[in-house]
Order: structure tokens, then sequence, then C-alpha cells
């Protein structure tokens, strides 16, 4: 049983769609990441959840309840802003409190509760301070306060960690983490950032043009991508899509006897490439040195491959010319050559 | 360097004949003379002292107060929801709404005097004072549609999305995180409206009438009367009313950040 | 953006109507006025008006006097400005505040202060005789120079203004990198401040002539009924006259003078910000 459903949603944004027919089955206390590049829709598709944003066609249903029309303010969601739209007038206590007023609490059932959130954050000395007057993770925390302690259904954050320096980043990742499996909160995040999808969620939704591209968990998104946008986005760099048992390049069809039924193209890693032996040749247009490994780019009849070594191998000067291999054994087998 | 000279000194040039004459002005209300003239003859109070005893100054300046205030406060009132729907509502015909609110700063003041003089008072009855407040109600509106979205174009929307979401209505997250955050704004359109209204002469042209006259208007025919010094006193004190706000709220809001 | 229609219309609705009455019905009538003639709709106003070579004069000098004092103001409002500019930060913050205060005042104020200056017995008379140029009081008051001064004075504020904020958003150091690259000040005004400021100039320009267009205390005081203008002719049409379809004309060409100057303002604007 979904605990929310997205059925058939569709949005946009005047006559210009942003979202069209998008199907999606959240499980209750499951992190959820939204992963597509930008423009792709994921910030319009929250805002819908969230009722923000009015649904052309289609259905959202959370705990078993019809929210399509629903108004924003009794919809029991909750959503961090990527900008966290904290109210610039008030103090971090007052900010936190917000939602609580207007529920009608006061008092010391109130202050506890209120001061409780600022503490899970961290930022209990900061209670009397203004908003603006504090760091940017630091507010990022009191949006995160604001919205949680509020005990919505769905917590959604939008880009949550795309404006924090990159120490910043992995400290609230974890942070998100440690909340999430606390409080068992169901939880979207939105990022374009795959390394941050892979690491936090328990299943990652890769949107494209307003539309699903893939569901699944890390590793299926990971080894297994269906399509050459998702296989691209996760870091395979050389794709060549099969037509007639045949793999389509740059120059002559090369025949692929034993690829796998059903696959409409060939992905692979740059570590996946045989370097320095095998049926093709390449010369070496550019070559970077990153740490443990070095990356090598080819110029090969077949087209541009990308392929990666170990560093402690002698290195190959640019326009040297090398021996490499694509082994169907390495390759992922991709449904979709799009 | 000539430059380095030149520069100050047309500046300097510039000021004295900005200011000058309002110094004049200044100098000649604290004349003993009788007539108007510059230097003034003598020092006194006197011709401030008779500001407050002509009866129609008294009378004029209250119709002014009551149309600054209360013209700007409906302009307010009419403008500030306007330009909200203009900055956050998807509008269709916002272009139309924007060009009827800024049709008073095109449209000459004595026209628009003179078309409800003839077209609501005379033939429909409607009587001068509410005319005037009319007329000034419009006058100020564009002002506060201005200033107040540039206030709101300051204000990120995405805040009151999160005043909703966090449970609030629409005119709750307004009020509770909107209002509050443009309160500046909303005053530097007060005292602009003010101060406009209340220095306005062609619109109050043709609309006066017996016993409602505002007090430029009434200055104006004072002065074709009489050539004292008092209208110089009276001006003065004007003056330093207008400046004296000004700088309060320079002080307490930074009013030039709006304006 | 809220997407509630209903709502959007309900906010904006009551300004725009509100707005509509009180301006556009009755100037529309005022301006349909004096498109009626004995039979129907005529011309005939508009021919009789311009038919009348006063009324030529008048409309003539209404345009030059805002001419005039819109490029004088120009070429004073770019010295001052500049001079503005280049001070330091909190005695350019005072300079703007001495600039802005003659605003503040009231117009009658400000003209009736000239009077004290221009007058038979004003301030620049009584030095004229003083060092013996003259023996009898020169007559200053209602002449085109008095109007045009009082204009100037009450105008000038705005283009100073509003070229102030225009060289603030000059680029840094593109008057220093022209003048090492062998420019003269002339050459530097034309090819780099003039190009790169257009906008306040415009901007600065609309206020002060359309200003100029609509005076009326300033005419009237200053240039009373010897050097009318359109605004004081309209006036004097009412109520000595009562030629209504004549006030019609002159609201017309008044409206027209200031729209036409709005909507060039806008366009200018709009095809900046377009690109
Ligand atoms: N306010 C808006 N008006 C018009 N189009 C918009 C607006 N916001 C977003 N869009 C368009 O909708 C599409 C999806 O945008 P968005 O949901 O913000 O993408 P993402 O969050 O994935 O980067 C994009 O093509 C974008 O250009
Ligand atoms: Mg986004």
């Amino acid at each position: 049983m979904s605990f929310l459903r997205l059925d058939g949603l569709t949005l946009a944004y005047g006559k210009t769609p942003a979202v069209e027919g998008l199907n999606l089955d959240i499980h209750r206390g499951e992190l959820i990441a939204l992963l597509g590049p930008s423009g792709c829709g994921k910030t319009t598709t929250m805002r819908a959840i969230a009722g923000l944003m009015p649904v052309r066609a289609g259905q959202i249903t959370l705990d078993g309840r019809d929210i399509t029309r629903v108004a924003a303010n009794r919809r029991e969601v909750g959503l961090v802003f990527q900008s966290y739209a904290l109210f610039p007038h008030l103090t971090v206590f007052e900010n936190v409190a917000f939602g609580l007023r207007l529920k009608g609490m006061s008092g010391k059932a109130l202050e506890d509760k209120v001061m409780a959130a600022i503490a899970s954050v961290g930022l209990t000395p900061f209670a009397q301070r203004k908003t603006p007057d504090m760091s940017g993770g630091q507010q990022q925390r009191v949006a995160l306060a604001r919205s949680m302690v509020m005990e919505p259904k769905v917590l959604m954050l939008d880009e949550p960690l795309s404006n924090l320096d990159a120490r910043l980043r992995l400290e609230m990742r974890t942070e998100l983490q440690r909340v999430q499996k606390k409080t068992g909160l169901t939880m979207i995040f939105v990022t374009h950032d795959q390394i941050e999808a892979l690491a936090l969620a328990d299943r990652i939704v890769v949107m494209r043009n307003g539309a699903i591209e893939q569901i699944g968990t890390p590793e299926d998104i990971y080894n297994r991508p269906e399509s050459a946008f998702v296989a691209d986005f996760v870091g395979f760099e050389t794709i060549f899509a099969l037509k007639d048992g045949a793999m389509v390049t740059k120059g002559e069809p090369v025949p692929v006897p034993d690829a796998p039924a059903g696959a409409a193209a060939l992905a692979w890693r740059p570590r996946a490439v045989t370097f320095g032996e095998g049926r093709f040749e390449g010369t070496v247009l550019s070559s970077s040195f990153a740490g443990s490994a070095r990356e090598y780019l080819l110029d090969t009849p077949l087209g541009p491959v990308k392929a990666e070594v170990d560093a402690a191998l002698p290195a190959h000067d640019l326009g040297a010319t090398v021996r490499f291999d694509l082994p169907v054994a390495t390759a992922a087998a991709l449904r979709r050559a799009e | 360097m000539t430059r380095n000279i030149l520069a100050p000194l047309t500046l300097g040039l510039v000021l004295l004949f900005l200011i000058g004459p309002f110094i004049i002005i200044v100098a000649a209300s604290f004349s003993a003379g009788e007539t108007l003239a510059f230097p003034p003859q003598g020092f006194s109070f006197k011709w401030i002292a008779k500001v407050f005893t002509v009866e129609s100054f008294r009378q004029s300046f209250g119709t002014s107060l009551f149309l600054a205030i209360g013209g700007t406060l409906a302009a307010l009132i009419l403008g500030i929801p306007a330009a909200y729907a203009m900055s956050r509502y998807r509008l269709p015909g916002a272009e139309t709404v924007r060009f009827m609110v800024s049709l008073p700063i095109v449209v000459p003041g004595i026209v628009v005097g003179l078309a409800l003089l003839r077209y609501f008072v005379i033939p429909a009855g409607v009587p001068i004072l509410l005319a005037l407040f009319l007329a000034h109600t419009a006058l100020i509106l564009p002002y506060a549609v201005r200033v107040v979205s540039a206030s709101l174009a300051n204000l990120r929307s995405d805040m009151e999305e999160a005043a909703v979401i966090l449970g609030a209505s629409r005119i709750g997250a307004f009020v509770r995180v909107v209002l509050p955050n443009i309160r500046g704004g909303i005053l530097a359109a007060f005292i602009l409206g003010f101060v406009t209204s209340f220095n306005q002469v062609p619109v109050s042209l043709f609309l006066s009438g017996p016993g409602v006259r505002t007090l430029p208007i009434d200055m104006l025919g004072y002065m074709e009367i009489v050539f004292d010094p008092s209208i110089a006193a009276l001006s003065s004190l004007l003056a330093f009313l207008s400046i004296g706000i000004v700088l309060l709220a320079e002080r307490f809001l930074g009013f030039s950040r709006y304006v | 953006m809220f997407h509630n229609r209903a709502e959007a219309y309900a906010l904006a609705l009551p300004a725009a109507v509100f707005a509509a009455i009180v301006f556009l019905v009755p100037v529309g009538l005022l301006l349909s006025e004096g498109l009626h003639g004995p039979g129907g709709w005529s011309l005939s106003a508009y021919v009789q008006f311009f038919s009348e070579p006063l009324n030529q004069k008048i409309f003539l000098r209404t345009l030059k006097l805002g001419l005039m004092v819109t490029a004088t103001a120009a070429v004073i409002g770019y010295a001052t400005a500049y001079a503005i500019v280049s001070m330091p930060a909190g005695t350019k913050g005072r300079m703007i505040g001495l600039v802005v205060l003659p605003m503040m005042i009231s117009p009658v104020a400000r003209t009736y202060a000239w009077i004290v200056i221009l007058g038979r017995t004003g301030i620049v008379n009584e030095a004229l005789k003083f060092v013996g140029l003259t023996d009898a009081p020169i007559r200053f008051l209602f002449t085109e120079t008095a109007v045009f001064l009082g204009l100037l004075q009450l105008f000038l504020p705005l283009m100073i203004i509003s070229l102030v904020s225009a060289l603030e958003n000059l680029p840094k150091d593109a008057v220093p990198a022209a003048r090492i690259l062998g420019a003269n000040w002339l050459q530097v005004f034309v090819k780099i401040i003039l190009p790169l400021t257009r906008e306040g100039l415009i901007v600065g320009g609309t206020l002060v002539f359309t200003g100029s267009l609509t005076a009326y205390i300033t005419p009237a005081i200053l240039g009373g009924s010897k050097v009318l203008m359109l605004e004081t002719l309209l006036y004097q049409q009412v109520t000595v006259a009562s030629n209504f379809p004549a006030a019609s004309v002159i609201a017309f060409l008044l409206i027209a003078m200031s729209f036409s100057a709005n909507i060039l303002l806008r366009r200018i604007a709009t095809a900046r910000s377009g690109k």
C-alpha cells in the first residue's frame, strides 16, 4: 500500500507543460531522492505535492486521502525551500513556532516543543537570534526544524545541500539521514547531484523532461541503468546503441554476437574499458591525473571513448596510439538507447 | 588641476540656485517691515504669529491635512492589494491594471481637476470636498503602488508560500509575513504621498468652493490680494514641517531607499 | 506566484476601477467635448483654437520653454551630478540630501521666493541700483526669463538625481581607461559618459519636460497673463471665457505631450532591458 501516490500528475506553467503524466508510489518512512538535470520538473513536482501549484490532470493521494484539491495549508506536508524562505523579521524561535501558533498552541507546551525542535538541529544557543544574521548552514537547520516541528506526513526538501560548501554539505547529509532514521519520517529530497542521491536515498527517482525515466534502489540506478540518459547520468561515458546485432558507431557497425537479449544499447564506465590491448585502436586526445587513477579520452573510429586505468601504470603521451577493447561482459545492457 | 575647482564651484552655484530662494523666504519671514523685501527690514516674529491668526489659513490647513492623510490612506488601501496582486499572482491583464493606476502621473492635474468639476461636481452634485478627496487619492495611487511594488520585489515570494504550508491562510500569510517586512516601504509611500498631496496645486485649482480650499490654493489667493511677508512666513513653516518629517523618516527608516 | 485568478482580480481591480472612474471617465468626457461641433463630431474646436495666433504662440512657447528647461537642466545636471558622484560617500549623501530638499517644499513657496528676488524692489533690482547700473527698476517678473528660471529651479533636482544614479552605475574604470587611451574630456563625455548614462538622461529629461509642461504655479505667478502657457491659458479659458471646447483642446494637447514623453521613455527603457 503506498503512502504517497502520484497518479498521472500533469502540471504546466501557463501553456508550457512542466510535468506530464507522472506516476509514483512512495511508501511510509521511505527516503526518496528526485534526481535529474536542472529544469526537468523536480521543483514543480514538489510544489504540486505541497499544494503551491495547480494540478492540471491526475491525482495526489496521501495516507489514503485524495489531496489533489486540498488547500496548501491543510495538507500536512512539509517543504524546505531551496532558499530556506525563513521569515527575516522573526527570531529562530518564532520561525519554528510559526506553524504551531497557527494551530493554536501556546504557553509551555509550545515552548517545550519549539525548543526541542531547535535542540534537535543543534541551535539551542541561537534561539533568540534573528535569522538574517545566521550562516547558510544555520539557516538551513532553522528551516528544517520549522518544517519538522509540524510533524508533516511527508517532508520535502528542495536541493537541501546545494547552497552549502563542501564540508557543511557532508555534515548536513549525515544529519538528514540521522533525523530521517530517528523519526521514521517519509522524506523526498531533490538533487541534481547523483552522489548525494546514491549516498542518501532508499530509492532514487530519475526525472527527465517532466517525466520519470527510472525508479530504483541506488544499486539499481548505479549498476543497472535502463536508458542511455540514466547511464550517462551515473557515469557510463561510452554508450553505443545496438541495431541488428551490431553497435552503431561513428564508423563501421561493430557486430556483437553475444549481446544480451532485449538490449537496445551497451554502456561502459571508463573503468570497464580494457586499456592497452584489444580489438580497437585509438589516439590519446587528453589525459588527466585523478590521484589513484588516470583518465584518457581516446579518439577512435567508433567515436570518443573514455578509459580509466591505474595511475601506477606508465602514462601515455598525447597523440599516442593505444589499443583498447569494449568487453560485453563489463558492459551494462540498456533497455532504451535514448 | 582646474577640474578640482570647477566641480565644487558648479555644485556650489547650483545649490545656491536651488536653496537660495528658500533661505530668502525664511529670512523674509522674520522681517519687521510691512512689505516683502530682502534684506528684511528689522527682525520680528510678527508675520509668523500672523499666520496663525488668519482664519482661512487655519481652515485650509485643516482641509489639506485631511486630504493628505485621508487621500494617502485611501491610496494605500487600494494600492497595496493591487501591488501585491501584480507581484505575486499570475494576473492576466496586469499591464492594463498597471497602466490604469499610473494614469494620474501622465494626465496633468489641472485637466483632472477640471474634468471632475465639470462632470462630477456640477452635474452630479458631488460635494467639492469629496471630489478633492477622490482626486488626491487617485493622484497618490501611482506612488503608493510604485513604492510598495518596489518593497515587494525585494521580498522573496517563497516566504508566503512557506507560511501557507505551515498552515497560514493567504490573508494570514500576508498579515504575518508580508506586512511586517514591507512596513518601511509602506511608511515611505505614506510620507511621499502626504508631501505630494499637501503641496499639490493643479488638481485642486478648480476644486474649491465656499469654505473648501486647500492650503496652497488659499495661499495663491491671498498673494493676489495682500503683499506682506505672511506668505513667506507660512511657506517657511510648511517647508520646515516637510523637511522635519522627511528627516525623521530618513533617520528612522532610511526613507531614501524607497523613493 | 499564486494562481487563483479570482483572488488576483479581487485584489487588483478596486485600484484599477477607482482610477477608471475618477480619471478615465471624466477626462474622456472632457476630451470628447472638444470633438463635438454644432452638428455632431467635428474638429472645429481644434481648427478654431489653432487659427488664433495668440494660441499658436502660447502652444509654441510652452513647447519651447519645456525644451529649454530640459536642455539647460541636462547640461547643469551632468556637471553637478559628476561633482556629486566624485565626492566621498558621506559628503555625497549630504549633497544629494541638499539637492532633494527643495522638492519637499511647496512649489508655491518656491515660486514665491522668485518674487522677492526678481520683483520691482527685489534683490536683483536693489543690487543693480546700488551698483549704479540702473535708476529705474527693470521688469523681470512676468517675462519668459522669470518663468524659465522658476521652472528650472523647480525641476532641476529631478534631473540631477537621475543623472547621479546613472553616473554611479558607470563602470568604475571606464573614464580613466578612456583618458589613458588618449581621449580628451569632450571625447570622454561623448564617447563614454553619454552612451552609458543615456537612460538616466532620458528618465530625468522626461520628468523635467513633462513637469515643465504641466506646471501651473510657476507660469501663473512668474508669467501672469503676460506670459501665458498652456496650463494658465486653460485656467483662463475656463474661468474667464467659459470656453470649454478650447479648454478641451488644451487638455488634449497637454495629455498628448505628456503621454508621448512617457511612452518614449518606456520604449527606451524596455528596449534596453529587453536585450
Ligand atoms: N515560474 C515559472 N514559469 C514558467 N516556467 C517555469 C517556472 N518555473 C519553472 N518553469 C519551467 O518548468 C520546468 C521545470 O522547472 P523546475 O521544476 O523548476 O525544474 P527543476 O527543479 O527540476 O530544476 C522548466 O522547464 C522551467 O523552465
Ligand atoms: Mg529546482
